[in-house]
């Protein structure tokens, strides 16, 4: 519990020193200082700049908000739709869990990374930056529901059978009314599910960035921020280019350790 | 979909993105006196005639023994196997006279029929050589061989720049094609292994000497090892197991120049240019105020006025640029129009320009006579880090103006279908890789009906009066064969092309190499083969 704590109270730094960074006067993850390319640390850039002159410290404080409230409302979304499917197919009649859990096994046996591909270069071309974020990870919940819904469905299952369960429907308690008892008490199942697939959320996106499928410039992304490291002649000129890579590791970590916690 | 749990298995992923910095075996020992250089993959074909990638371009180039060479940094086309020839007034009949004892690099002797055979072995359809198109109808070309020395190619009509042409022709044994293990070049294969390297070696029958009367080449032999990885060849280059790269990027360029700086050349602008266009074809599914906007000459003059080629070129190619203005490069010295007037940067000029055409500012957000937000994207292909940051860089410049931009990268086969097909895009950043200084070459581009006049592709009738004018100099230089004459008509192409911007010209990159100093004769030019144009005259320090 102490050390939960302590992610908690790390990653709620994390988040107050990066809201804290955007909204200092003059602050732009956008701005290109051209006479500053690729900077090492200095008053104006403290994590140095990038190779368009903008400055990393607030692209990586960006890029850690934007990505945390997205995968944060994807792992929202994602969980309440295994909530649904997972309770619908566990109490509706039989051919409606075999098939639900059908639907579940064709979404992961899914090629997602063409899919998303797909989805991308069908996307109007002028989609903004915002836009094609949110398209994103509205995406990534679309298609990362069925895991999260198959554990529901085996949680679902055992209340089902469980002893208050069969005493309550002897009782004459019935659709809404089971649901409503169901849903609370699949609530320590739930929250896990939700606390892994942030993670897993901030690291597909950072996925699909490297890949340029992710969120558009001039937004920052991990992804976009990453794939400078596929040049190593960059990696030789400042060291600040693994900055990134090594905030994303810490923010991975603590938000698995606060997956792992709960 | 299948999301990781694990995080850390998705950073594996992410961290297979870093180079791979893994040792290589080299490929082969080197031999005494043997030329060491990489090519990027296994070549598609070694077959002389079928050549259409530029590796295999690569063993042609070394291999190859051709009538007429053309010399990359004179720009000019000189006897190699034909040691005379003339074309006749009316431009349609090519005599070559064949130097005296010419033989194959297996002794067997060359002579006229081996060259009528490979010439109409490259005309046939059958072949599909890919050069047979630069003789415009290759199948009226006719060619006889009157007798052992004399070759005679009859054209049905005059052919610009005809010489050319037979640089790219390698004369082979007659009905002995052997894919370059029999040549009448440099060198020959000698050995390929797949994924691993491709062995040339010395032609001892080649016809050129140097001027002391020695045989050429000078080297044994030359090992092209296939290796993709940039990181690793500049590596060995500077280890001394490689003794050239014909063409680097910006960014390898410079980490080569600060570890070895004696290695490194910048031969200044190539012919290539980087360019920006407008979609101002009628048929395209754009709304109509879109199309009013792209084919305002305002409108693109006042995008052209506004980029700052200078930081583009000092940003996205490190320095290894030259601001762009038009479609023929300073390193095409004859060609190149210095009188140019062009649209320089300015800002003001720009907001002038655009207020003239009804443009004006609502807030920060740049509107059109009607109040329709000026909102578009440029599309560029994916994983071409240079365009990838001009795009953004043009992005924030044109964001002075009030011009809403978004960068979209698309991989190559999903742009080209929007390009050539749907035609639903609405600005692109696209390069042209020019090998041929000879402007008719590009001129395809120009003529309103070619399906390469991207801005407007096909047109049935000239859409404007200007690209009608640009369709009468095309044909006019084309048709002429006075030089000076077909120098002011694409002079002329030039300023129209300045005037209208349908291309924004925005960088000629670079030609840039690295040279080992223990290799002598190196003459870099900027036309490809940079390096190994005349690799007879190529040889390490040290032998003979």
């Amino acid at each position: 519990m102490k050390i939960r704590a302590s992610v908690l109270w790390l990653l709620a730094g994390l988040i107050v020193a990066a809201s804290g960074i955007l909204v200092l006067p003059g602050t732009s993850y956008e701005r290109q200082d051209r006479d500053a390319t690729l900077a090492a640390s200095s008053a104006m850039h403290r994590a140095g700049t990038d190779a368009l002159g903008r400055d990393r410290l607030v692209r990586v404080a960006a890029a850690f908000l934007l990505s945390l409230a997205g995968a944060v409302v994807a792992s929202a979304l994602t969980t309440a739709a295994a909530a649904g499917v997972g309770t619908l197919a566990a109490f509706g009649r039989a051919s409606m869990g075999w098939t639900a859990m059908l639907l579940c096994d064709v979404f992961l046996a899914l090629p997602w990374m063409f899919l998303l591909m797909m989805v991308r270069s069908a996307l109007p071309l002028t989609t903004l930056p915002a836009q094609s974020a949110a398209i994103t990870f509205l995406v990534l919940a679309a298609l990362g529901w069925p895991a999260s819904a198959r554990a529901v469905y085996r949680g679902a299952l055992q209340l089902k059978t469980s002893d208050w369960m069969l005493y309550a429907r002897a009782s004459g308690l019935s659709g809404a009314g089971v649901v409503r008892h169901v849903i609370p008490n699949l609530f320590p199942l739930l929250l896990p599910q939700f606390l892994i697939s942030i993670p897993a959320f901030v690291m597909a996106e950072a996925n699909l960035g490297a890949l340029g499928l992710g969120v558009g410039e001039p937004l920052p992304s991990w992804g976009g921020m990453l794939f400078e490291l596929n040049n190593s002649p960059m990696l030789m000129q400042t060291r600040w280019v693994y900055f990134p890579i090594a905030l994303l590791v810490l923010v991975l970590l603590l938000l698995e350790g606060v997956a792992v916690e709960a | 979909m299948n999301l990781s749990r694990r995080p850390v298995i998705g950073l594996a992923a992410l961290l297979s993105l870093m180079p791979a910095v893994i040792g290589r075996a080299q490929a082969a020992p080197r031999l005494p006196g043997e030329l060491a250089r990489t090519i990027g993959y296994d070549p598609k074909t070694f077959d002389p005639a079928k050549v259409d990638d530029e590796e295999s371009e690569t063993i042609r180039n070394l291999t190859a023994g051709v009538l007429l060479r053309f010399n990359r940094l004179t720009q000019k086309v000189e006897p190699e196997l034909a040691e005379d020839w003339n074309i006749s007034p009316d431009g349609k009949t090519v005599t070559f006279t064949l130097g005296f004892g010419l033989e194959f690099s297996d002794g067997s002797s060359l002579t006229a029929r081996d060259v009528a055979w490979s010439l109409r072995r490259v005309l046939l359809p059958a072949t599909a050589a890919p050069v047979a198109e630069e003789f415009v109808s290759p199948a009226g070309v006719t060619v006889d061989a009157p007798n052992d020395r004399t070759v005679v190619v009859h054209l049905p009509k005059r052919v610009i720049a005809i010489g050319k042409v037979f640089d790219e022709i390698a004369i082979e044994p007659a009905e002995r094609p052997s894919e370059g293990r029999v040549t009448a070049g440099p060198f020959f294969v000698a050995d390929y292994r797949r994924s691993r390297y491709v062995r040339l070696r010395r032609n001892p029958h080649y016809a050129l000497k140097d001027s002391a009367g020695r045989s050429l080449p000078y080297a044994t032999g030359v090992r092209l090892d296939i290796l993709e990885n940039t990181e690793q060849e500049i590596r060995l280059l500077q280890r001394g197991e490689y003794d050239l790269i014909d063409s680097l990027a910006p960014d390898y360029f410079e980490l080569l120049g600060k570890r070895a700086p004696g290695l490194v050349r910048d031969l200044g602008p190539s012919l290539n240019t980087e360019q920006l266009w407008f979609n101002q074809a009628p048929a395209s599914p754009l709304p109509a105020w879109e199309k009013a906007w792209f084919q305002s000459r305002a409108f693109r003059v006042a995008v052209s006025q506004a980029i700052r080629r200078s930081d583009l070129s000092r940003i996205a190619y490190l320095g290894h640029a030259t601001p762009a203005y038009s479609f023929i490069s300073p390193a095409n010295s004859f060609w190149y129009n210095r009188s140019l007037s062009a649209p320089q940067t300015d800002v003001a000029a720009a907001k002038a320009a655009l207020a003239s055409d009804g443009f004006h500012l609502h807030g920060a957000e740049l509107v059109d006579g009607a109040g329709h937000p000026v909102k578009f994207s440029i599309l560029t292909n994916t994983g071409n880090a240079a365009r990838e940051k001009m795009a953004t860089l043009i992005q924030q410049d044109l964001a002075a103006l009030g011009m809403q931009v978004t960068v979209v990268t698309l991989d190559f086969p999903a742009l080209i279908e929007r390009l050539m097909h749907t035609q639903d895009y609405e600005a692109c950043l696209l390069g042209l890789e020019n090998v041929d200084p000879e402007p008719n070459a590009m001129m395809n581009i120009w003529l309103s009906s070619s399906p390469n006049h991207q801005w407007n592709p096909s047109e049935k009738t000239p859409a404007t009066p200007w690209e009608a004018e640009i369709d009468r100099l095309v044909d006019q230089q084309a048709a002429s064969d006075v030089t000076a004459e077909r120098k002011k008509a694409v002079d002329r192409v030039q300023q129209i092309v300045a005037d209208q911007q349908p291309f924004i010209y925005l960088v000629y990159p670079n030609a840039l190499v690295a040279v080992s100093p223990k290799l002598q004769g190196a003459e870099p030019a900027v036309l490809a083969p940079r390096l190994t144009w005349n690799v007879e005259r190529l040889r390490l320090q040290g032998t003979r």
